[in-house]
Order: structure tokens, then sequence, then C-alpha cells
């Protein structure tokens, strides 16, 4: 996975006004906590990892996470949400290096 | 003196147990020249495997897999690779195996097979870079890279469903045989052979881990691992075996692993190929 | 001869001493690679007590309305999938605020806060996270009122002997 932040987001397919619908992600995240060193050099590999994720429904910011090293690498969540409105659903990662992965998908509630 | 009598039966109980353990499992031919394979039997059913596995894992791995398996992005890559023109003959896959791999859906199901032209048994990613490099002209891929195991999962994925078919008769047969040998065999400083764990104590717990059955060990390579937090392929498993068990490792699409992946992947013959895996 | 069968007997034990030691090296480097501690200056282990009385401080919590899902026996400590669910409401005017992630074995056992908001429609959040050993999962749940409510589940964490 030597591409990082990539992401996947799986909702319902059909998707009724006011459900509460699982939303889940995968992004693809080495998570590297500052505490393994390297097999070959010996030297500890500095951390880097997820530390903040958003969650924007519409305009509004419906869902923040604090993340710390202890989260898996290539992390993968799952969170609900009420689908009242059709509008985009956007997430956004932001890592201690400064790198910022974001996808969206559209909630389009019958 | 009953004390010693109990302490002898007990030392003699424990010492005859660790022989039947350790016990050498080899007869000789009649001729005493070659060594015969003696095979395990196995104490465990590969069903009675899942149960015990069930038991003591539950479904978590399963469900991970179907939540999402990072491994699907190498997929996805695969497929753009499939298309790309490489090469000096100005070809890619897609020209010859057609587009969506229409050509290709079912042939990995009957991967590893007999290949006369490198007289041995061929694999899919042996394949892919035979193809690459003598009718692409395009530059082999290093073996456990990423576009490596991208284009191989890909090629793969064309057959998931169909039922693994591999041939061990004609030719095949002394390859398979030299697999078969290779997996009775104990080597490593620790001197344990590849059935020792996953034939004669499949079922049976190693310290806190659950010796799994060689029945589904080759139907869904290249795998997502957890431990690896990585995709590979089965012979970067074969690697992590041997060095478990303080063997030197041999090099990737070496004739010995080769061999060996017919073996296995014969014992899966009739499961349906799942690719790309996800495991522990 | 009585020499050299000493001599013999004096290596092994050295040589098993060494070896033992490799090996435990082995098993922990092996078993959760990103989790090793590092050569110099170990962190501190924070436990968990003072973790939660500097985030809570004496706050009462209740042992209820929340519930994790956990394997028992996690099959490697790097990846253990957790699920926290909670059957409190979801309201406008009453809403879970925060759900709170602790691993107690960790060094640092806070893994991950979750903001949620009526938008949500129901609290219940999975993450897969890392584990440091055998330990407990606690998660803290913080109401918009202020309130909280808890809940622990024992999670066995193997070392995997097996796979390179």
């Amino acid at each position: 996975m030597a591409k990082i932040g990539r992401i996947k987001i799986r909702v319902p397919h059909s998707i009724t006004k006011g459900e509460v619908i699982p939303v889940q992600v995968l992004v693809t995240h080495p998570m590297e906590t500052g505490q393994r060193k390297d097999k070959k050099t010996k030297e500890l590999i500095p951390a880097y990892y997820i530390n903040g994720v958003d969650v924007y429904y519409g305009d509004s910011l419906i869902t923040h996470c604090d993340w710390t090293i202890a989260v898996s690498a290539n992390p993968f969540m799952t969170f609900y949400v009420k689908a009242e409105k059709a509008a985009p659903l956007k997430i956004v990662y932001k890592d201690i290096k400064g790198g910022v992965y974001e996808k969206t998908v559209q909630i389009s509630p019958q | 003196m009953h004390k010693l009598i109990t302490r002898i039966l007990i030392l003699l109980s424990v010492s005859f147990g660790m022989l039947s353990i350790i016990g050498i499992q080899y007869s000789f031919a009649a001729d005493g020249s070659t060594p015969v394979i003696k095979e395990y039997k196995q104490s465990v059913s590969a069903e009675e495997y899942e149960k015990r596995y069930n038991a003591v894992y539950g479904k978590s791995t399963e469900q991970m897999a179907e939540e999402g398996n990072p491994a699907d992005f190498l997929l996805e890559d695969g497929r753009d690779l499939y298309n790309k023109v490489e090469g000096s003959a100005g070809k890619s896959c897609a020209d010859c195996h057609g587009k969506n791999g229409e050509k290709l859906k079912g042939v990995a199901a009957t991967y590893p097979k007999y290949d006369p032209a490198i007289k041995g048994i061929n694999t899919v990613a042996l394949q892919i870079n035979r193809c690459r490099e003598d009718n692409m002209g395009a530059e082999p891929l290093k073996y456990e890279s990423d576009d490596q195991l991208s284009l191989t999962l890909y090629v793969k994925s064309l057959s998931n469903g169909d039922p693994i078919n591999v041939r061990i008769d004609g030719p095949a047969r002394p390859f398979y045989e030299a697999g078969e040998a290779y997996y009775y065999k104990r080597f490593g400083q620790f001197n344990f052979s590849c059935a020792l764990c996953h034939v004669k104590y499949a079922g049976h717990m190693m310290r806190a881990n659950l010796l799994s059955n060689n029945r589904h060990h080759a139907d869904h390579w290249p795998s997502y691992r957890l431990k690896w937090g990585a995709t590979g392929s089965i012979q970067r498993r074969f690697r992590g075996c041997n060095k478990n068990v303080r063997q030197k490792p041999e090099p990737y699409q070496s004739e010995t692993y080769r061999n060996l992946e017919l073996y296995l992947t014969y014992q899966a013959n009739g499961l349906p190929i799942n690719v790309p895996g996800f495991k522990m | 001869m009585e020499r050299k069968d000493k001599d013999l007997v004096l290596s092994r034990r050295a040589f098993l001493k060494t070896g033992g030691a490799t090996c435990a090296v082995f098993l922990l480097a092996g078993s959760l690679p990103s989790l090793v501690k590092p050569a110099f200056g170990a962190p501190k282990k924070e436990s968990i007590k003072d973790v939660l009385k500097k985030q809570f401080g004496d706050k009462p919590m209740s042992m209820s309305h929340v519930d994790i899902k956990a394997p028992i026996i996690a099959e490697n400590g790097a990846v253990v999938p957790i699920r926290v669910v909670s059957d409190l409401p979801m309201r406008d005017d009453d809403y879970v605020k925060k759900i709170y992630i602790y691993a107690e074995g960790n060094l640092q056992p806070y893994v991950a806060g979750i903001n949620l908001t009526p938008a949500n429609g129901k609290a219940d959040f999975s993450l897969r996270i890392k584990m440091r050993k055998t330990a407990n999962v606690r998660a803290v749940l913080e109401t918009s009122k202020g309130k909280l409510y808890e809940a622990s589940r024992s999670v066995k964490v193997t070392i995997g002997g097996c796979g390179g």
C-alpha cells in the first residue's frame, strides 16, 4: 500500500428518508507509532499518523474524531448518519505531517 | 519409595510424550536408498478445524474482511495496469487477452501448472513476468512490489468463484511429488516440517495459536494480512514460515516454492478462488 | 575428558541463555512490531486511573447504557475490532457528545475520542485499534448534559507466533 490516503466509503444502496444508515470508511495510512524500528537501519521510524477526522454532511460538521497512534494501520471505521436530506457526505482525514485526504459520497434518500 | 516411583512414572510418560512429538516420521524404502515419506495422519478434519477456529477466534476476521479489504485498492490498480501500454512492443495486457480480461476468465484456476517451456511449474506471478518480457518487451515486475501484486491480483480475480482445478498428472507429477516431499521434510533449527503443524497438529493449539488446516491455504492469495499490514503473495507467506522455523528462506519464484505452491493449491482443489483474501 | 564435558555443558548453558533472550526479543519484535518500545528512554506507562482522573475529575460514572463489542481473543494485537454501542437518545437537547475509547494496557491508554452530534442518529462507532497486551478496553460516553457512562471488556491479545 504504497499510496497513502486512498479512501473507500460504503453506504447502503437504497436509503429511505430519516433512516439511520451505517457509513463504513477505509483509508490507507501506515499509522506509524514512532516506536518501531527500521529492520535494516535499526533507526526509529518517525511517528506518522492520522490525528483528526472530520465528517461533513452538507455544510455541517457532524462528527469529529481525535485519533492517536493506537488506531490500527489502514484505519477502518463505521459510524452512523441520519439521512434526512440529499446532500454530500464528505470525510476529511488529517495527518500529523499536514497531509489532508478527503472523499465525498452523495447521500440521496428516497 | 512411593514418591520415587511416581516421579519415575511421570518422567517416563513425559519423555514418551516428547518422543512421540519429535519422533522422526521417515521410513526407508526397501533398498535403503531413497527416503519415503510416511504421511502424517490428520488428527482433526477440516470441518472440525473450522469449528474450533470459530470457537477460539469467532468471526472477527471474517467480518473485517467483509467490511473493507485494503487489498481492494491494489485490485483497482491492477485493472489500470492491465490496460496500460508498456514495453518496446507497444502492447498492453488487454491487447492480447481482451478488454476486461475476457480471455483470462477462469484461467488462474488451473495455475500453477506444468509449462514445457520452462520445464517446470509455472505460477501466475511468473507467467505475468514472462509475458511482459517475451511478448511486451517490458521490464519484469519486481516480486512483491505493489505493481506486481496488483496485476496478479487482477488476473486472479478474473477467476473469482471458479473452482480451483490444478492438474498433477502427466509431466506435472514429479514436481507435485517434489512439493510434497518438501512439505513433509523437516528443516530449520527447530526441525519442523510444514506437515507437522498443518497436517498432524492442525486444529490443535500451539501456545496461543490455533494451527490451521491446509485445506484453505492456497485459495485466497494474494491476501491482505493483518500481521504484515500489507498485501502479499503466498510465497511471502512461505518465506515467513521458513523464518519461523529458523530455516533460510528461498528467493521468490524459486523452483522449490513453485513446487510447494502446486502441492498446496492441489490441496485446495475444488474450492472457489477468492481473492483478495483477508487473513490475520 | 571430564574437562571437555564441563565446557560443553557451560557453553550450552551460555548458548541457551543468549538464545533464549534473542528468542524473546524476536517474539516481541515479531508479534507487535509497531508497539515495541524504543531503545532510548522508553515512554512511561500512563495508568488508566490517572488518565481518567485527568479527563473527568471525580465525576461519577454509571456502568450502564454502553456496550462494547470486541473479540474475546484477538488474533492480532495490532488490529482489534472494537464497537461501542449505546442506547442513549440522540435528541437535539440530549445526546451523546463524545465517545472516549481506552486500551488500558497501552503505554498511552487513550486511543480515540469521537465527537458526535444529533445528526448521527445513534451512538454507535466501530474502530480497529492496536493493543499492546491482554487488557481491558474501556469506553466512556459523555452526554451533552454532562453525564458519564462507561463500560469495559477484557480482550485477550495473543502473541502470534506464526506467520513471519
